[in-house]
């Protein structure tokens, strides 16, 4: 059962494409697993149904519409002969083709990387090899390309029943667990509990005795230190001396 | 009792007859993803071309160019043709399935612009703006009766409110890009998106 959701304003942000890539991306890993999500975000979609319905209609004079039309039809009969081409391709296909579990030799015996959300699937498989690194006792996090500059992703791993360090965050932290659960002084979260730590928030999160956790997060970067990012060990993180 | 029943049974017809319209554009829809059909096309083409490009020209204050309409509406209706065999009229109106569509396109576009690199993640905007997951059909009736209250709800909401809500969803601004924009705090825009979420909401048929 799911607990934690992204608010209404995020949910919106999402679906008027107005939020950013990396947010959307674990708004999008909830929403497959979260019914209640989904069905908010059918309203949410149509909004942009009823303000794509009532938007001020431009009409075209006819010969123009006419050659807007004929020239459509020409790019999707290239497209429709060449269905090899690049263009066509990605579209023709449906987005989640991906099999969740599908060939990934490196992952596909750690059972912590099973029935993940498609999108996180996805991501996965184009980040083959993850490199964990350390961060404190029992705490571990690989970091995923995904393409953009202005947050870092990454998954964290802690080790079953072990407390994390007592740490802040200089931005912004969203996190949704994928595997396991964890707690901290405000509650439990399972699998598909979605959280936003404010920067500044300070938190000591412990996963459960029995399993491990596995968590997607993701943090604002810091603007001056991106340059960096890969040399430095987890710029993101302060973790306090204890 | 009875006039009441007759009064239900009057209301409802009133909201079929509304809806014929949309009723129409997702058999047009249907009709384009079964058999490819391409007068069915043409006819969505006519109806649809014309508000993608007012959608998008009505972002105002952005210099949002002529041309860059008509592109948007070439890759939009192009991504309708060959992605109309998933259309299911159970699970979306015609033009909130196409609105989602559009929303993608915007994105693309807009990473273009910003010429970011999108190979590395292997992620396109569709995997993570993906609406093949919803796996709750609602019966079309009731599809169709919560696509009005929508309109009727959106029209009756404050000014304050539904110029916010447009904002984001024809604009693309986030919630801090209004407040920016608009020089208000960040909780007034936030708060302002939450109650006329509220009140669309209780309108709607569950």
């Amino acid at each position: 059962m799911i607990h934690h959701h992204p608010d209404n304003n995020m949910l919106l942000e999402y679906a008027s494409g107005s939020l950013n890539r990396a947010h959307s991306l674990v708004v999008s890993a909830h929403l497959q697993l979260c019914n209640a999500c989904a069905a908010q975000l059918k309203l949410l979609n149509g909004i942009g149904g009823v303000l794509l319905d009532t938007a001020p209609s431009k009409t075209d004079e006819p010969r123009q519409q006419s050659q807007a039309f004929s020239r459509l039809m020409d790019r999707i009969s290239a497209a429709e002969e060449a269905p090899r081409d690049s263009e066509a391709a990605p579209v023709a296909e449906p987005a989640s083709t991906s099999v969740p579990g599908a060939a990934r030799p490196r992952s596909a015996s750690d059972p912590i990387f099973n029935h993940l959300p498609p999108v996180v699937d996805k991501l996965l498989q184009h980040n083959d090899k993850l490199k964990w690194q350390r961060l404190s006792k029992g705490l571990k996090e690989a970091l995923l390309k995904t393409g953009q500059q202005h947050h870092q992703v990454s998954f964290h791993r802690i080790a079953p029943g072990n407390k994390v360090a007592e740490h802040g965050h200089r931005g912004k932290e969203i996190t949704m667990v994928l595997y396991g659960s964890f707690s901290d002084a405000d509650g439990v979260y399972t699998k598909g509990d979605f959280l936003v730590r404010e920067p500044g928030e300070i938190h000591r999160p412990t996963a459960t005795q029995d399993e491990e956790c596995l968590c997607l997060s993701v943090v604002e970067a810091p603007v001056a230190l991106t340059g960096l990012v890969g040399k430095l060990i987890n710029p993101f993180l302060s973790i306090k001396p204890q | 009792m009875a006039a009441a029943k007759q009064e239900i049974g009057k209301r409802i017809a009133v909201q079929v007859s509304r809806q014929t319209r949309n009723d129409e554009w997702s058999t047009l829809l249907v009709r384009v993803g079964k058999e490819r059909d391409r007068s069915a096309f043409e006819q969505l083409f006519a109806h649809f071309a014309p508000l993608i490009k007012g959608f998008q020209l009505s972002r105002g204050g952005q210099g949002t160019a002529i041309e860059a309409a008509d592109e948007l509406v070439q890759d939009v209706m192009f991504k309708v043709w060959l992605k109309s065999a998933s259309f299911d009229p159970s699970r979306a109106s015609a033009s909130t399935w196409i609105f989602t569509i559009m929303r993608n396109c915007r994105i693309d576009a807009l990473r273009k612009d910003q010429r970011q690199p999108d190979t590395e993640s292997g992620l396109d905007v569709d995997d993570i703006w993906d609406d093949s997951q919803d796996q709750q059909p609602l019966v079309f009736l009731q599809q169709a009766r919560n696509q009005q209250s929508v309109k009727d709800g959106l029209a009756s909401l404050p000014p304050e409110q539904s110029h916010i809500i447009e904002k984001a969803y024809v604009e693309g601004k986030s919630h801090s890009e209004i407040s920016e924009e608009l020089g208000l705090p960040l909780g007034t825009v936030k708060s302002r998106v939450r109650l006329a979420l509220k009140k669309l909401q209780s309108t709607l048929v569950r």
